[in-house]
């Protein structure tokens, strides 16, 4: 930056002084939400609305909600609300509750579009009947059950109005709504003359022009020790008590999608991005969920124990449970109760309502390179031959704000990018990308054809005056394009084309950041909530996927770019439910310190548990300079994110890989070379989410829900389903307590010395690696060969590590394709399972039955085959078909910089499409 | 080939077994030989220019080690590095020349310090003469003033009290005028002014957060730059004055001879002499002295530095290379400093501090403060050209700039031998092609 010496006006002067910490102030507490303070104050059983006329209509179980009674009749009159529950495959429950559009109200409350994938529809179970029955132990309660799943069965108690899910044998309880009577709907309704419905925050005026609007309710979880999800916070993982007894500073946990400057590392506070989905997990093994499809404003409270012990309603229920309160400003009422049982069930649950993960190319599964700002593209070609010198793989270079013209996205700076083009072709030489930056806030320049186009077209939002919104950003005076509008994201789409975005070439993709949206000068840094969008929609209706629309449109143009042929890649800081189907995020704007690097952790694991399974935190952290050893530990841990990327701060030293020594040096590139090794493991585990929406990375809990030592576990993770991971947190640390959950050994990966489950070991740890484990019983593919990038490595042989159990047995997969097209939809790609039993190894189709005619066929062979936990002994292995010999020797596990010994199947040379046996003799 | 420096040679440390890197070598056989990381072998891209590092058939790999273009450029080095040498030992010959020249100069110098160092001590004598009488005179007229101002003596106080009140505005206003505040308030201030800010200010405010820069750096930019940065340049007027060697020897029996006629001057009475003109010539003495003093100083600095084995970077000394970038003149004085000079600002890059990897490159440190960064330094790599010009100014990290600076003084002959040997190299290979052609 080029620092002049020049003297202010003294107001700016000022101003520019204080800009080293999260100004707390900026940003509003629940004390200064107006509804959220409202709903606060609500008390156990305040809720008097019954259901009636219940009956069964197209498929649903539908009733009203009335007030008992009126016993205030000065206010107006309250109008019946209408519910209806929905039963979809696989234990979902649907329960919807709205004003009744036959009734005229002021305005249609705003349903969230395009969120719910289409197939979801088609999984709906038209319901037949109703069975009514008498309410255990209550006097007057009389209840309507319905199905929902074989085991499953829903129930809406009518008076007072209650929606739960429980087991049919043993009628125990799973979620419910409303089991507090908290429930609350402020009904739209025209202005009193002496009523006054704005609302003012730090100089900012929202006009409200509609009036309260908010609905709260309680949800309560059964026989659950623990809730985790509702990302984002940056907090511990399973979600601590934000209200009852014992919590100090009492604060819900916020869903409000906020740019926030330097955010603290233990806060409920909302960050880049919201999913109002909660699981909760419990020592019966069992987990359910709870999703509410809701894009306003939300606040969370996770009720203490005994919150409710002053004026609590007694439930006839003697099940453990956890209570929480939901509370948003706008909206209906769209939620959804999943049954579980197993963690898995419950992710496969949420998945089947908001999409599976788009599966990634290859290559953004592998080591990216970013910088505020790489200069210019000498200062490129510089980073990306000094990787080649000091031998450390990376596949993409990221280019920040500065490569525009004066924060014109899709323009580059003529001075400092004059070649574009030929500057992607030669990192593209080598196998590599390169990722610039696309941001929402378009610069309001004539000159400035997007701004041009957009402006004549009418498409950007607009404020309460009906004039396009002007808010500052990045670019100064700046206006945002409104992606709730499908006819503006198609546009937006086009943007992305060769011939729109000059200087782009195929192996150019995109990062979405500032998509809360970040507006510099507006309320809490976004965007004022009376802004409005297509249709009249308020902003504060639809804040939190602003991002997401955002992120959906860039992708969009990406497909659409590669003539739907090409796998898309757009980092997104904002996210909410369902971006998972549009690529990956990361935990925006951290902070080198340790506190940081912990909490990357917890982030994660509640990002790849709501869905957002490619996620990652910027290594070394965005702001401040970290300390080499920091940042080689937070290259050790980061080896392991779902989203592997460096990153740093405009102020920040240089820190690439090799700025520290040879010895730091060393260590990052051992770590960054890990994750290469790994990456077939990896892509297998990056298709299992995107046929399932299992997570990449999971907590112990999902691999073992039966561990309870496991379930408030946020310091390791598992990496799929075989490899522990545990980062060193903190400076010179010696050794490590690292729990490792099951019956079962863990190996560790450098040595392969094993280790017993099910018990916390103190280990002695060095400044070359961090502990990490596979899981006895478990087979993982690895590839060996270093690389310059994850492109060259495509022909390159495998290794597979099989870990044996007690039984000396051990399975597992491998799944591999082209790596970027769309291709392996049309069946194009290898499956394959590898089972070990009985000395000996067998190589099988996984596949499921091909969806097209298109094949995939890889040439690649199996060069070794490491055995631990296996007696040395056997001198020859036998390979069918064709009985060739192979020997068996005690051979090095190289690891990372490291080379242990293991019993080794030298040179099978088995082809990895193919199926075969090798036997031990 | 692998040359084989694996595992069979693998170091042990601790218990732990390092993994020791295999390399390839490629022979390149026309061109220089190199040594490849084994992660470069058989990985589709051709890296050895003889090609041999694809060997597994999957991509066909030309060899380019004869590559006219290779051959083109090394010619061209040869070229530049042929003309460079010979600038090199011109501009070697005449920094001898300028060193030669400036000792001769200082020891001129030595002697002038003493010749006019006497003069001006025997005309302080005569000027303190003067003084004495004059002092006597003046004592007895103002014996006679005291009595009359006696009589006024409450004059002045009352003057003072009137003083008090505009005093205390006028600080005020110097403290607006400054920009001044305590710094402790600013956080507090920040907040609350940020509800006054108008809609523009209030986004650049959270802009400044990021980039550190002061807000409305473009829009509101008041120059009160020290103007005075631009005059230290050059303090010892001196120089001027003294055009060369010779005309200072004249002037120097000159003064010789001013000095004769006054200590002629101590023979006659006081009363005789012009006192005006006594003062005006101590004064004027006075004055050389010290620029002599000043001269002498500056070149015993110079010679205090480093200018290299064969001082080829006397002659940098004296000289300012510019060069124009992104809005921004960069200044560089080898020995003293560099800068950054804006439209309305000027930054000081750094201080020189000293010459690093055996004279390649020049660093210049301890420049003005960053904000939330490192003081600002220079580093000023030095390659061979044919001019001696500055290009290339880059800021890798935040403060920390890079530039590239060609001269001569770097073309170095065993460079030139390299080169000779490569080109020559290819030469007998190309021959030896084509006598295989003929057969």
């Amino acid at each position: 930056m080029k620092m002049k010496r020049i003297a202010f006006l003294f107001l700016l002067f000022l101003a520019s002084q204080t800009v080293l910490s999260w100004k707390k102030d900026e940003f509003r507490t629940c004390d200064q939400t107006p509804f959220c303070k409202r709903a606060r104050f609500r008390k156990p059983g305040s809720c008097t609305q019954i259901a009636t006329d219940v009956s069964i209509s197209d498929g649903d179980l539908t009733a009203k909600l009335v007030p008992k009674a009126h016993h205030d009749h000065d206010q107006d009159p309250i109008k019946p609300l209408t519910l209806s529950v929905s039963v979809y495959q696989d234990g979902i429950l649907r329960l919807k509750i709205d004003e009744d559009p036959s009734l005229d109200p002021p305005k249609k409350r705003f349903q969230v579009p395009d969120v719910i994938v289409p197939e979801f529809e088609s999984k709906k179970l038209w319901l037949q009947s109703v069975t009514t029955e008498k309410h255990d132990g209550d006097i007057a309660g009389l209840s309507s059950v319905v199905y929902l799943s074989d085991g499953y069965e829903t129930v809406l108690r009518h008076d007072p109005f209650e929606v739960y899910v429980r087991e049919k044998a043993g009628k125990r309880r799973v979620v419910s709504l409303n089991s507090n009577g908290l429930f609350d709907f402020e009904q739209l309704r025209v202005k009193k003359e002496d009523e006054d419905w704005e609302e003012r925050f730090r100089g900012h005026t929202d006009t409200r022009p509609y009036g309260p609007q908010s609905i709260s309710f309680d949800v309560s979880f059964y026989e659950s020790d623990f809730v985790y999800g509702i990302p984002e916070h940056a907090s511990s993982f399973a979600l601590k008590p934000s209200r009852g007894p014992g919590v100090e500073d009492s604060e819900p946990y916020r869903l409000f999608n906020l740019d926030v400057f330097e955010y603290l590392h233990d806060s409920p506070f909302g960050v880049y991005g919201s999913i109002p989905f909660m699981v909760s997990h419990g020592k019966s093994g069992k987990s359910s969920g709870f999703f509410w499809l809701n894009a306003a404003e939300m606040q969370i409270d996770v009720l203490a124990k005994d919150w409710d012990a002053e004026d609590g309603i007694l439930m006839p229920i003697d099940q453990s449970r956890i209570d929480t309160f939901w509370m948003t400003e706008a909206g209906i009422v769209d939620t959804f109760f999943f049954v579980g049982p197993e963690p898995k069930d419950v992710v496969k649950q949420y998945i089947s309502v908001t999409g599976l993960p788009a599966m990634p190319q290859l290559f953004s599964t592998a080591y990216h390179q970013c910088r505020w700002n790489y200069r210019d593209e000498e200062d490129v070609e510089n980073v990306d031959s000094k990787f080649d010198e000091h031998d450390i793989p990376y596949d993409v270079l990221w280019l920040d704000i500065e490569h525009t013209d004066g924060k014109r996205y899709f323009t580059w700076d003529k001075l400092l990018f004059p070649h574009p083009e030929e500057m992607q072709r030669k990192l593209a030489a080598k196998g590599r990308h390169m990722v610039t930056i696309v941001d929402p806030h378009i610069k309001r320049d004539d000159s400035f054809h997007l701004h041009k186009d957009a402006s004549e077209r009418g498409y950007y939002v607009k404020d309460a005056s009906g004039k396009d919104f002007d808010g500052w950003c990045w670019s100064g005076s700046s206006s945002y394009p409104d992606v709730l509008n499908p006819e503006v994201r198609s546009w937006w789409a086009e943007k992305f084309s060769y011939t729109n975005y000059i200087g782009s070439t195929p192996s150019l993709y995109i990062w979405n950041d500032m998509n809360e949206p970040s507006v510099f000068n507006g309320p809490e840094v976004t965007m004022p909530r009376d802004i409005l969008h297509l249709g009249g929609v308020e902003h504060r209706e639809l804040h939190n996927a602003y991002g997401y629309y955002f992120h959906m449109a860039t992708a969009d143009g990406l497909v659409k770019r590669g003539d739907g042929k090409d796998r898309p890649f757009v980092l997104s800081r904002a996210f909410f439910a369902g971006s998972q189907r549009y690529g990956a995020v990361w935990t925006g704007d951290n902070s080198a310190d340790w506190g940081h690097l912990r909490v990357s952790v917890p982030m994660i694991l509640s990002l790849g548990l709501t869905g957002m399974s490619f996620s990652g935190a910027d290594i070394g952290g965005f702001f401040g300079n970290p300390e080499p050893e920091l940042l080689v530990r937070w290259y050790q841990l980061g080896a392991y994110y779902p989203f592997f990327r460096g990153h740093a701060h405009h102020d920040t030293k240089r820190r690439e890989p090799w700025v520290f020594g040879e010895r730091n040096t060393v260590l990052m590139r051992d770590a960054i070379r890990i994750r290469y090794t790994l990456l077939p493991y990896f892509y297998t585990l990056f298709r299992e989410a995107n046929v399932s929406g299992v997570p990449v990375v999971r907590p112990l809990w999902m691999e073992f829900p039966s561990d309870e030592a496991a379930f408030s576990n946020d310091a390791a993770f598992m990496v799929g389903n075989s490899l522990l991971v545990q980062g060193i947190y903190e400076t010179r640390a010696k050794h490590a307590s690292v729990y490792l959950p099951g019956k079962e050994s863990w190996y560790d990966l450098r040595t392969g010395n094993a280790y017993k489950g099910g018990k916390t070991h103190k280990l002695e740890v060095s400044e070359e690696s961090i502990p990490a484990f596979q899981r006895a019983g478990t087979i993982v593919p690895r590839k060996d060969r270093f690389r310059r990038s994850s492109t060259q490595m495509m022909h390159d042989p495998f290794t597979l590590v099989i870990a044996l159990n007690s039984s000396q047995e051990a399975e597992g997969e491998l799944y591999l394709d082209d790596g970027k097209s769309f291709d392996f939809k049309q069946g194009a790609y290898i499956h394959r399972r590898f089972v070990f039993s009985s000395g000996h190894l067998t190589s099988s189709n996984a596949a499921s039955s091909p969806l097209g005619n298109s094949r995939f066929y890889s040439d690649c062979i199996i060069e070794r085959i490491i055995l631990l936990g296996y007696t040395p002994g056997a001198k020859t292995a036998l390979i069918e078909p064709g009985n060739k010999k192979a020997e068996i020797e005690l051979g090095p596990l190289r690891f990372g910089g490291h080379v242990g010994a293991a019993v080794t199947i030298r040179k099978p040379g088995v082809r990895v499409a193919e199926d075969w046996k090798i036997r031990i003799l | 080939m692998m040359i084989s420096v694996t595992a069979q040679t693998a170091l042990m440390s601790q218990e732990h077994q390092l993994v020791q890197e295999e390399k390839f070598y490629c022979k390149n056989i026309g061109h220089s030989p190199s040594l490849l990381y084994s992660s470069r072998v058989n990985d589709g891209i051709c890296d050895c220019c003889d090609g041999s590092d694809e060997y597994d058939g999957k991509v066909k790999c030309p060899n380019t080690c004869n590559d006219a273009i290779a051959i083109e450029s090394l010619k061209r080095n040869v070229e530049v590095y042929q003309e460079g040498v010979t600038l090199r030992k011109q501009e070697i010959e005449q920094a001898k020349r300028a060193i030669a020249r400036d000792r001769a100069e200082l020891s001129m110098l030595k002697r002038e310090r003493e010749v006019v160092g006497k003069l001006v001590s025997q005309l302080d004598e005569l000027v303190q003469k003067l003084e004495q009488e004059h002092e006597e005179e003046e004592n007895k007229m103002s014996e006679a003033r005291n009595e009359k101002v006696k009589n006024k003596k409450s004059g002045p106080e009352e003057n003072a009290d009137r003083q008090i009140e505009p005093m205390k505005t006028s600080d005020v206003e110097k403290k607006r005028q400054s920009g001044e505040s305590p710094s402790d308030q600013n956080e507090k201030d920040e907040d609350k002014n940020s509800e006054g800010l108008s809609r523009e200010e209030l986004g650049q405010l959270v802009v400044s957060r990021w980039t550190g820069k002061k807000t409305g750096e473009q829009v509101k930019e008041i120059d009160q730059t020290k103007n005075d940065q631009e005059n230290d340049g050059q303090v010892d007027g001196y120089k001027e004055s003294v055009a060369d060697n010779t005309s200072r020897q004249s002037w120097l029996n000159k003064i010789q001879e001013t000095a004769q006629s006054f200590l002629n001057m101590f023979s006659t009475t006081i009363a005789n002499l012009d006192a005006t003109q006594i003062r005006k010539e101590y004064n004027d003495y006075t004055s050389k002295l010290s620029d002599i003093n000043s001269r002498i100083s500056s070149l015993t600095e110079k010679f205090k530095h480093d200018f290299g084995k064969e001082n080829e970077f006397y002659l940098f000394y004296d000289r300012c290379f510019e060069s124009e970038q992104d809005k921004y003149v960069y200044k560089v004085r080898p020995f003293k400093d560099a800068t950054q000079k804006g439209d309305n600002s000027e930054t000081l890059l750094g201080k020189w501090d000293e010459f690093g990897n055996s004279h390649r490159y020049m660093l210049f440190t301890d420049g003005d403060e960053c904000w939330n960064g490192p003081d600002r330094s220079l580093k000023v790599k030095l390659r061979c050209g044919l001019k001696t010009e500055l290009t290339g100014m880059d800021e890798p990290s935040r403060c920390e700039y890079a530039a590239l600076m060609y001269t001569p003084v770097l073309c170095l002959d065993e460079k030139l031998e390299e080169f000779k040997q490569k080109l020559e190299s290819i030469d007998q290979v190309q021959e030896q092609q084509w006598n295989h052609d003929e057969l």
